[in-house]
């Protein structure tokens, strides 16, 4: 089973080499998708802002225990569909960022949102002086709800955010560096792997229609697989284990398929036509 | 370090010249840049600034094919690279793939040549860094291995070298664990930085599944002017000493066949051919330095800054005579020379060939200069090689001015001997274990 997908690969690597134009794929055909993808986005949004608020109401509560549990599992949802959410920069900013991103790291005003809050909870451990972080946070999520109902979907955005989200997890998340004070970077990268996931599966049955594309599909498909089974190994009954229990040797295995999942889902984009 | 017809891995010096004369105008051109009378005029506004800077040297070229690898006894270019990986494969046929992709990779980036063109909505083949065709720019990439690729995971553990282990601790060193060992090394070498990192580059798109970068430390020596006839000079390193005068003569096959190859016999069959490479990153204190004696900076190496002589010889090729004088009068018994070689007939079995290059890598947290030697180096043999020199050299007045901060000890594996061969072959091949 093992060596039949090695063989497809390094059969692969050969016939990528030789890639020519490809039979594009009508603009047509990617209409269904889209819609779907939409419907899927708005599904983790909707889920996302209910998230967040029960999150912010437990921080202005003052309620740390409720907050901290609630954490990682909102995010989630963001994590889920960060190349749309990303579209509108200023928001992710205001969401997402992490103190690298700001001159005075965590003493900077502009550093707000869930990383804002996450260094409060876990390393202040106190829901002290959070409370404004949290009604901005609220603000920004529902503003980010209303700007992606009025969009319309890019194609080469959707597609292109399945080798997004794998950028995003060989970058931040194979570190550890994205939730450093609350360690639960698992839930994320498993987030963006369901995200990445969720685009190549609404795309592949177009790319399967030409069987050029056989090889590329089974080792996209084995290296989803091999990612999915080493983080299931670290499921717990509400989410993830600590970052820091990933061992080593679960770490290297995990930067193997996801930067090949990488190269590979950086292809999509031209497999269908797209620019 | 002049080129030399001998040399198995180098165009002869006959193609090397015709090769030149192709560049007709154009090299002549630079040839004359280089030359002490080129002077730029401060306001000399002859040509945009962002113009590519212009080297007579990019077409230079070395075989890969051969006995043994190229980059051990090949004449040290002007910059190089080192990059340790982990090993992801986790099964023999697909350590197998890794090894041939890096000798496809390495065999063509060293060749040079147009990438193939793909449909511009994909992603293309190459970074493109060094333009729409490679040039090979005297590129080199040597493969050696860790100890960590012997352990449990592809059943090699019969085949292991005899000395290879992982690098031990010595006094004075101060290693960080994100510098040190890797199953895999890669040393990249050519004239130019760029040159390097667009292979690197290559490699690491090609074998994303198979290699995982661990650490990476890249160098250069500085150029000389070039100067016809000659004696040939060491480079300087960081502290300003030249660095090499006393290397083995990498030109003599018969030296570099006791010195530097591992012959059958000694070690498993399949390394052959193959060396042990030393890599340490060794941060030279180079404030402090500047700041000591220049008679106690002498002292300390055992040799004439200037000259890169040994105290009383005139030019850095002349040897020292330890033996007339055993109270360390003229060269102080712990210079570094001279606890690095004795030269007494028993350290001769000590010899090694180094092949550093000199790094600098920003600031520390107290803002000193964070610079340092890339210290390479091979030999036959690990134990009597490196490891007794650098048992002899701890404790030394140097080390008041250096910290060894990481590297690893690797073995660079015996030569690919055509196009139907790869990179580990020998090592991979089934056959009964030695
Ligand atoms: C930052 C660290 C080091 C510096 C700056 C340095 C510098 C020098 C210099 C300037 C020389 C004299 C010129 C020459 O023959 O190349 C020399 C010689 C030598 N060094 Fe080092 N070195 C360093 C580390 C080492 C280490 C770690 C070893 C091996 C364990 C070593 C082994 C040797 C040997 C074998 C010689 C030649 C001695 C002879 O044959 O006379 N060096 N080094
Ligand atoms: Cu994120």
């Amino acid at each position: 089973m093992k060596r039949s997908v090695l063989m497809l690969a390094t059969a692969l690597s050969l016939s990528l080499g030789a890639l020519q134009a490809q039979a594009a794929v009508s603009p047509l055909d990617l209409v269904a998708p889209i819609a779907q993808y939409k419907v899927y986005v708005t599904k983790e949004l909707d889920a996302f802002v209910a998230a967040t608020k029960d999150f912010t109401d437990a921080v202005k509560a003052g309620d740390l225990a409720k907050a901290k549990t609630l954490y990682a599992s909102a995010r989630a949802h963001y994590e889920r569909i960060e190349p749309i959410a990303e579209l509108f920069s200023d928001l992710d900013g205001a969401i997402d960022s992490r103190a690298d991103d700001h001159a005075k790291k965590e003493k900077d005003p502009t550093f707000t949102g869930y990383h804002r809050i996450e260094y409060g909870l876990f390393v202040t451990n106190s829901t002290d002086g959070l409370a404004p972080f949290a009604d901005k946070l609220m603000a920004d999520v529902n503003d980010l709800q209303a700007r992606v109902k009025g969009l319309t979907f890019p194609p080469e955005k959707v597609v292109g955010g399945a080798a997004a989200l794998l950028e995003e997890v060989a970058a931040t998340k194979i570190s550890g560096e994205e939730d450093r004070y609350s360690h639960t970077d698992l839930m994320d990268f498993q987030a963006n792997i369901d995200g990445a996931q969720e685009v190549y599966t609404l795309f592949k049955p177009l790319l399967a229609k030409d069987a050029k594309n056989e090889a590329f599909l089974k080792k996209v498909d084995a290296n989803f697989a091999s990612v999915d089974a080493i983080l299931v190994k670290y499921k717990t009954a509400d989410g993830f284990e600590s970052y820091d229990k990933l061992s080593k040797k679960d770490r290297k295995a995990l930067a193997g398929p996801v930067n090949t999942l990488a190269e590979d889902l950086s292809k999509m984009r031209g497999l269908l036509g797209l620019k | 370090m002049t080129s030399h017809p001998t040399s198995p891995h180098r165009t002869s010096s006959l193609d090397r010249r015709s090769l030149l004369k192709g560049f007709g105008a154009l090299g002549g051109a630079a040839a004359g840049m280089l030359g002490t009378a080129a002077v730029a005029r401060a306001d000399d506004i002859s040509s945009p600034v962002t113009t590519a800077p212009e080297s007579n040297r990019t077409a230079e070229r070395v075989d890969f094919y051969g006995v043994h690898q190229s980059g051990i006894v090949t004449p040290r270019p002007a910059t190089g690279m080192v990059v340790a990986f982990d090993v992801l494969a986790t099964t023999r046929p697909d350590l197998e793939r890794l090894f041939r992709t890096l000798t496809e990779r390495i065999a063509f980036l060293m060749q040079g040549g147009a990438p193939p063109k793909l449909d511009p909505k994909l992603p293309p083949a190459d970074s493109g860094i060094l333009g729409p065709v490679v040039v090979p720019d005297n590129l080199t990439v040597t493969v050696s291995v860790g100890a960590s690729l012997f352990d449990e995971r592809f059943g090699l553990a019969p085949k292991k070298p005899r000395h290879l282990n992982a690098m031990e601790q010595f006094p004075n060193d101060a290693l960080d664990p994100d510098l040190c060992h890797g199953d895999l090394m890669l040393q990249f070498c050519s004239n130019t930085a760029d040159t390097n990192i667009h292979a690197l580059r290559d490699i690491v798109k090609n074998l994303p599944d198979l290699l995982l970068v661990r650490w990476k430390q890249e160098g250069s020596v500085p150029m000389i002017a070039a100067r016809p006839g000659a004696k040939a000079e060491s480079a300087r390193n960081f502290l300003g000493f030249r660095d090499g005068s006393a290397n083995p003569d990498s030109a003599d096959a018969a030296v570099m066949e006791r010195v530097v190859w591992v012959k059958g016999g000694e070690e498993p069959d399949w390394a052959a051919n193959g060396s042990y490479q030393v890599v340490r990153i060794i941060r030279n204190f180079v404030e402090r330095w500047d700041r000591t004696p220049l008679l106690e900076q002498e002292e300390i190496f055992g040799r004439k800054k200037a000259s890169g002589a040994p105290f009383g010889g005139h030019t850095e090729q002349d040897v020292p005579n330890y033996a007339a004088d055993p109270k360390g009068r003229q060269t102080r018994l712990d210079a570094h020379i001279r606890l690095a070689n004795p030269r007494t007939s028993a350290t001769q079995a000590n010899l090694i060939l180094r092949r550093p290059f000199n790094y600098s890598n920003g600031i520390s947290k107290s803002g000193q200069l964070e610079m340092g030697l890339l210290f390479i180096a091979y030999q036959a043999d690990l134990e009597q090689g490196f490891i007794t020199v650098q048992k002899r050299l701890n404790g030394e007045p140097l080390e008041e001015y250096i910290k060894p901060i990481g590297g690893g000890y690797f073995f660079a594996l015996p030569g690919v001997s055509g196009p139907s061969d790869f990179l580990g072959s020998a090592l991979l091949a089934p056959g009964e274990p030695t």
